[in-house]
This record gives structure tokens, C-alpha cells and sequence, in this order.
């Protein structure tokens, strides 16, 4: 494999809100192109209605250990870590060839879309950090993922408002996460960053400066781009085939 | 098993080939490089005994630091064998990668294609270009 040439071309993609389906697939999608067209792809996007989604190995029962978002649909992640309740949040999505540098190893990429996070946040007057605590053991940890606490993710004091998760493919690796804007109904316990700064952030303004951030320190050159269309007819059949499915769902 | 005497997949799998009965059984598992880069394990999922793989072909998946990593067939064959223990005793695949961390065995059905595996000083020099 050869490294890549950086800066790197990175499509950057702006899209509303949607099915956690639809932006499941979009995400596989968006994957599958990084590796095959060895650029890199930056996608923020919203959610049409209250989500859960599961990390790739929880069993789907455990939904039933959340009371407050039964009646949500639910959507399985090719990605790990915990459950993740998707309302009031700005969600990103990054995929990345193997052979950018930083790819090599699981922590720097999130080290970098976070420390990006956490400059663009004390622009904005926010004060958050990278949590650089231990590991919780398997056994004690929660449904929520915003309820765990792994390294690297992002707090606002003890509070969680940033988690991220990965897939790594031969070619390829698809980073995603979630910031906390505001909390949900549906997760009621879970504080944002109205909650814990008392500022209610516009998602393209945060968008806007955070995707510059994560381009400089991952050297890609942004191009605002939409999504192509042989994207967009992969992520059709990959709705039918999985994220749409019961079959994948609630495989586990 | 020593790492000197095995072949290894771009995608750091290691292989041992052994004949069985006329048959040539690959003993697969993964490279302490790539597990030093996963770190921090909690899920693996094998392959089902039985199932048919071609090399290339994801069979398996692991878990670490909220990453799923495919695992990938380094050959064409039949799953024989799995180390169904190891799910439940990950530290034995950090531990002891090219012994007791073993993923899986297949019955190879295409011989030649080991010839596209690395010896292991090609995937040494590999892993010291990925990790610069």
C-alpha cells in the first residue's frame, strides 16, 4: 500500500435530515467509495425523526433496557460501541483511504476529528476536552453509548457530548459520530450543549468551522460536492438489502 | 508456531499450512502487528464451520476501541475448524497470536494461491511502511 499524497481531495457533502436507514447505507456507501476512488469523503447530516441505533455487536433485545426510546425506530450500525439515541444532534460521517497516515491505527483518527471538535468548540466559548481516562470493563457498561465513557471521547465537564465509532474494511476505514446539541425526550437524560453551556450552536455554523478544523489536521483538500449518483444507487440496494431490514436489525 | 515460519495476507492474517490426509489444512490467525494496532478487544465473531470462502472474502469480525475490523480469508476452502474458546478468552489472541489466539482452519481447494501471500521479511517491510 502506498501512502497517500496530501494534502488529500476529500468530497465534502452537506445533507439534511433523513431515515437512519437511508444514512446508514449513505455511510457504507461513502466507505466502500474511499477505498475504491482512494479519496476521502466528509458528510454531516441530521436525522428525520427520534433514532436508535445499535453498535454492531448489541443484541437487539437490549433496547428493551431504555424505557424512553421503545417507540423509536431502530437501525443497526456496521460500526461499534454502544446504542445511540440520534434526535438533537449533528452527526458526521468521515471515510478515509487506509493509506492516509493517519488511518493506519484505530486512535488517530479519533484523536484528530475530536481534538478538531474541541478547538471549534472554545471558538464558539464552549470548554470540552478529550476524555483521556481508562477503558470501562465490558461488564459495568451501559446500553448508552453516551452514558460509557471511552478514551478519546469528547466531555463538557463529566458530560459526554461527542462519541465516535469505526469500520474498518481492506481499503478503507468509515469513522462516524455524534455531537450532543440538546437533549431528547427520548433520552432525557443525556445533556447537550444547550443543557450544559447554556448556548444553542446552529449545526451548519458548527459544521461550517469543523469541517475546516478536521481538513487541517488531516491534510484534505475540501471540494463541496453532493452525493454522487453511483453512491446514491449503492445506498438504495444496501437500504433494501440491510439497513431496512429486520433480518439485519435484529440479527443479533 | 513462529512468525518467521509463516505466510502472511495484506490484510494481516497469518497462515500455516499443514497436509492432512492428502489434504492441505491452513491454520489462520492474526498477525501480532495488526492486534497491536486493534488494542483493547471485546468482540470477535468466527466463521461458521462448514461455510465455503474464497481468499479475499470477509469471515470474520472484530471488535476494539468502538472499531469493527473485517477479518479476511488468505485462502480459497472449506471451514474445518474453528477456535470456538477464543470469543470468550480474548486475551488469549493478544496473548499468544500464533499459537493458542488461532481464528480458524480451512481446507484449501486452490493451492496456487498461496503463491500470493508474503514471506514473512516482505510483510515485515510492509507493516514498517504503515506504521511510519
Amino acid at each position: 500500500m502506498t501512502a497517500s499524497k496530501l494534502p488529500l481531495p476529500c468530497q465534502l457533502i452537506l445533507d439534511g435530515p433523513e431515515t437512519g436507514g437511508w444514512q446508514m447505507a449513505v455511510d457504507e456507501a461513502l466507505l466502500e467509495a474511499a477505498a475504491d476512488n482512494e479519496i476521502a469523503y466528509l458528510r454531516f447530516y441530521g436525522w428525520s425523526e427520534p433514532t436508535l441505533s445499535l453498535g454492531y455487536f448489541q443484541p437487539y433485545r437490549d433496547r428493551e433496557r431504555h424505557a424512553a426510546s421503545r417507540d423509536c425506530p431502530l437501525v443497526r450500525r456496521q460500526t461499534g460501541g454502544g446504542a445511540i439515541l440520534h434526535d438533537r444532534e449533528l452527526t458526521y460521517c468521515l471515510t478515509v483511504p487506509l493509506a492516509h497516515p493517519l488511518a493506519a491505527d484505530t486512535t488517530r483518527l479519533y484523536e484528530a476529528v475530536h481534538g478538531a471538535l474541541v478547538d471549534v468548540l472554545a471558538g464558539f466559548g464552549c470548554v470540552a476536552q478529550i476524555n483521556r481516562g481508562p477503558v470501562a470493563a465490558m461488564s459495568e457498561e451501559p446500553f448508552l453509548c453516551f452514558q460509557r465513557r471511552a478514551p478519546l471521547d469528547v466531555l463538557s465537564g463529566s458530560a459526554k457530548i461527542c462519541g465516535s465509532a469505526q469500520r474498518r474494511r481492506r481499503g478503507a476505514v468509515l469513522q462516524h459520530g455524534s455531537l450532543l446539541l440538546a437533549a431528547s425526550s427520548h433520552a432525557p437524560q443525556l445533556p447537550g450543549l444547550v443543557e450544559l453551556t447554556n448556548q444553542e450552536l446552529s449545526p451548519r455554523s458548527l459544521a461550517q468551522s469543523w469541517q475546516a478544523a478536521i481538513a487541517g489536521r488531516l491534510q484534505l483538500r475540501l471540494e463541496p460536492a453532493e452525493l454522487g449518483e453511483t453512491a446514491r444507487r449503492r445506498a438504495r440496494l444496501l437500504v433494501r438489502e440491510r439497513y431496512g431490514s429486520q433480518a439485519w436489525n435484529q440479527r443479533r | 508456531m513462529q512468525p518467521q515460519d509463516l505466510l502472511y495476507a495484506k490484510t494481516h492474517e497469518w497462515v500455516h499450512v499443514e497436509t492432512d490426509g492428502g489434504s492441505k489444512i491452513a491454520t489462520i490467525g492474526i498477525s501480532h502487528f495488526a492486534l497491536e494496532a486493534l488494542t483493547d478487544l471485546v468482540f470477535l465473531e468466527l466463521p461458521e464451520v462448514g461455510r465455503q470462502v474464497k481468499a479475499g472474502d470477509s469471515f470474520g469480525e472484530v471488535e476494539s476501541v468502538k472499531a469493527v475490523s473485517d477479518l479476511y480469508s488468505p485462502v480459497t476452502g472449506e471451514v474445518v475448524e474453528v477456535n470456538a474458546a477464543l470469543p470468550d478468552q480474548l486475551g488469549q489472541l493478544t496473548d499468544d497470536p500464533y499459537g493458542a489466539g488461532w481464528i480458524a482452519k480451512i481446507k484449501i481447494s486452490d493451492e496456487a494461491e498461496l503463491q500470493n501471500l508474503l514471506a514473512y521479511a516482505d510483510y515485515e517491510k510492509q507493516c514498517a511502511e504503515e506504521g511510519h
